[in-house]
């Protein structure tokens, strides 16, 4: 097992974030371009387990690509590059984030 | 069974090595890199999954040539969801389970293939096998793609951090193949250990995500290509564009399966005609030569006839597929489905359906909830397949003689009626037995790229072998009886026909002689076709389908089509007219014009309505059946299928039939 603490490995996880809202809003709510970090997913346990298995996790950054149904984001790098995720609008309601400021 | 210690693997001649990774991570096409054009497809016993597989041959230090099978187990996200597809990879790494033809053991090597553009969410699925304490070796497979968005990775600290060798390759450039093919005979059973819960995994992998990922080079510019994908993909799911791009893409698929399939199918045709008169010229007149080339060859001819079509469609299918635009179109068709209870999974499984429900409901299997799957599979069938074409055919021409607009509506009301069935169907169903709704789409959607031609001529051997194989043998088995049970008892020549034999010996002029002679061989065919045993049975079930119009010659006609609908218009052909060869107009003609045995037209107005909603709606598909049993997984959803279908077209008919009488109707 890596030997590393867990001071420096949340160090590691924060180390680009940048500053974000603390109130917690639907995914829905971005615009396009807009980046932000999950929060917590609110869908069914079925989903949800799902959605953590695709890498929507809290904590992780995501950018908006595309509002409406279905709604894209990107989970790494910009849109268009990286691991693309296309949601339902019924599931991405459900899915709690942190806008970046 | 082999044991999992790497000392042992140097004496081992057989390896078993499990290749796992998330979907879209470029998995098959690394596997198919590795194992060339020798794999092939198999089923997990009792389950919908498949894995390809490969026998290949690695050079080990011990031993030159060690042989190997290699398993390309479903992409899957995460080995403990409860999805079929994650149950079967962590049964197979568990020893439970194997692909058929296999024998079930634990893998003496695992092959993680992880995304190098997407480490972070990747490295769950190896803390996952890192537990299940195999030789390990871990493929980070995109380099080439991850450089130019300037990722850097690590190599020797992950492998470090993971305890078990990493190699770095693109299975797309080819870089790192070899060394991946070296490392692959020497995988190690990790030294390091991952926790086992979900929040211990994901805060593991961000552990080691952040100690191996180089800072990012932010200088590096978007590539243009991602530029473009963002653009393609707000297009292909704008709610106008995209509807508008689907359908052009679709009408695209279908003209080309029906036109590009007409050709090799008419090829079959004749070459089975031809060999059925070959065959037919060996063998002296009687029953083994009836039974060869109106049984035998007729019934493989039958379902061959099909295949260009099969292929066809799973090679587009494949094509799109590996475009990336398959993920795009279910977005697009979920919007439309969602309401009735399907989901957007359902639009392929549907689609196929319009070939063939066979195909179709075997691509249901791509459906990850169990409840829409079922759904989906109970549906298929009242998609309009080819087998119902002949039919559409011939009673639009009888409803509609010389006004083809008016035919034309009627067969397009034929496929609307079909499809607006079946959602009726679903969203009954799921309201009741299947109750729940439609579970949201979450999709992963991969990148744009040239499909592989390669993959999808495998793929597409492979689905034509098993159609045949799995529709081929049942078929066959049913035309032979079908042939049986429509030859025999044989009748002696009838009073009237040998009347206008000897009627025909005494008339000079040739032609009316043979005209004569025409009719006797018509009414002996037509009453060997009522003595039959077929024709027995017609008579026995006739009562429960006279209230939709229907006399002994057409009950039968219904009844044979249990085996395959299309069997429809040669029963009829073969009843009525003494003839089974159906591409003759004027064979066309006289079922049109058929008569009862008391002189009045079977097919009149109202009977041709009845029959065509009838056959619109009724399950006819014996094989159709045998499949939805095996994919749903039981006869009673099969039995379902065969109830629900024919009540709604036996009620359909009735009153389709009673509707027309009552207003004063023929």
């Amino acid at each position: 097992m890596p030997t590393m603490s867990a001071q420096s490995a949340q160090s590691a996880r924060n180390a680009s974030t940048p500053r974000v809202n603390s109130k917690a809003v639907p995914l829905t709510q971005l615009t396009r371009g807009q980046r932000g970090r999950i929060d917590c997913t609110a869908a069914g346990s079925e989903d949800c387990s799902m959605l953590r298995a695709m890498g929507l996790r809290p904590d992780v950054s995501i950018q908006m690509c595309r509002l409406g149904e279905p709604c894209i984001i990107s989970l790494t790098g910009d849109c268009g590059g990286g691991c693309r995720i296309g949601l339902a609008k019924d599931i991405a309601s459900r899915v709690m984030i942190h806008i970046d400021e | 069974m082999p044991t999992t210690s790497p000392d042992s693997l140097a004496t081992s001649t057989r390896r078993t090595i499990a290749v796992l990774g998330n979907p879209n991570v470029g998995k098959t096409t690394l596997f198919n890199r590795i194992a060339g054009i020798r794999a092939k497809t198999s089923n997990f016993p009792g389950t919908t999954q498949e894995a390809r597989i490969a026998h290949i041959r690695l050079a080990t230090q011990d031993h030159a040539d060690t042989e190997s099978v290699l398993i390309d187990l479903p992409g899957i996200y995460s080995l403990h969801l409860d999805l079929s597809e994650s149950k079967v990879c962590a049964d197979v790494l568990d020893g439970t389970a194997a692909p058929a033809g296999e024998e079930a053991h634990k893998p003496d090597a695992l092959l993680v293939v992880i995304d190098a553009t997407n480490l972070m969410r990747n490295l769950s699925i190896v803390g996952e096998s890192i537990a299940k304490r195999l030789p390990t070796l871990v493929a980070v497979n995109m380099i080439d793609s991850a450089r130019r968005r300037g990722i850097h990775i690590d190599a020797a600290k992950l492998a470090e951090c993971l305890g078990c060798p990493v190699v770095l390759c693109s299975a797309r450039t080819g870089e790192g193949l070899e060394e991946l093919a070296e490392a692959l005979a020497h995988p190690k059973i990790p030294d390091r250990t991952a926790p086992t819960d979900q929040l211990g995994i994901e805060r593991w992998a961000d552990d080691i995500y952040a100690a191996v990922s180089m800072p990012t080079d932010q200088s590096t510019e978007q590539p243009a290509d991602d530029k473009l994908t963002d653009r393609l993909d707000r297009a292909f799911t704008h709610p106008v564009l995209g509807l508008l791009s689907f359908t052009l893409i679709m009408t695209g698929l279908f003209w080309m399966i029906f036109k590009l399939a007409s050709y090799p199918m008419d090829w079959i045709d004749l070459w089975f005609g031809a060999v059925g008169s070959w065959v037919g010229s060996l063998i002296p007149e009687g029953a083994i030569h009836d039974m060869v080339v109106d049984g035998v060859i007729a019934g493989v001819g039958g379902t061959v006839i099909f295949l260009p079509q099969i292929c066809l469609l799973f090679f587009l299918l494949a094509l799109l597929e590996g475009s990336g635009y398959l993920a795009r179109a279910a977005f697009v068709i979920d919007r439309a489905l969602r309401p009735f209870g399907l989901s957007g999974h359902a639009f392929v499984p549907l689609l196929s359906s319009h070939a063939c429900a066979i195909p179709g409901i075997m691509a249901a299997r791509a459906i990850p909830d169990k409840r829409d799957r079922i759904a989906t599979i109970l549906v298929a069938p009242f998609m309009s397949c080819t087998a119902r074409i002949p039919v559409y055919v011939l009673l639009t021409t009888i409803l509609f003689p010389t006004r083809p607009l008016l035919q034309a509506y009627a067969f397009t009301m034929c496929y609307a009626m079909g499809i607006f069935a079946g959602l009726f169907t679903s969203l009954l169903f799921r309201r009741t037995i299947l109750r729940g709704k439609s579970r949201p789409m979450a999709l992963e959607l991969p990148s744009y790229r040239l499909p592989d031609l390669k993959s999808a001529l495998l793929l597409t051997f492979d689905r034509g072998v098993v159609f045949l194989k799995k529709a081929g043998t049942l078929i066959l088995a049913i035309s032979i009886v079908l042939w049986w049970l429509g030859a025999y008892p044989h009748s002696a020549p009838t009073q009237a026909a040998n009347d206008l034999r000897a009627q025909a010996q005494s008339i000079v002029d040739p032609e009316q002689a043979d005209t004569l002679l025409a009719q006797a061989d018509a009414l002996d065919t037509r009453n060997a076709a009522a003595n039959s045993f077929l024709g027995r049975i017609g008579t026995t079930f006739q009562p429960a389908f006279a209230p939709l119009g229907y006399d002994r010659q057409l009950t039968v006609g219904v009844l044979a089509s249990f085996a395959a609908r299309e069997v429809f218009v040669s029963t009829m052909a073969v009843q009525v007219a003494g003839s089974d060869d159906v591409d003759d107009d004027t064979v066309l003609e006289s079922i049109a014009n058929a008569t009862n045995d008391d002189g009045s037209p079977i097919f009149t107005y109202a009977t041709s309505w009845s029959l065509l909603f009838f056959y619109v709606l009724a399950s006819l598909c014996l094989p159709t059946l045998v499949v939805t049993a095996k994919e749903a997984g039981g006869w009673k959803w099969a039995l379902l299928q065969l109830g629900w279908m024919s009540l709604l077209a036996y009620t359909a008919a009735f009153a389709a039939y009673q509707f027309i009488i009552s207003a004063g109707g023929t």
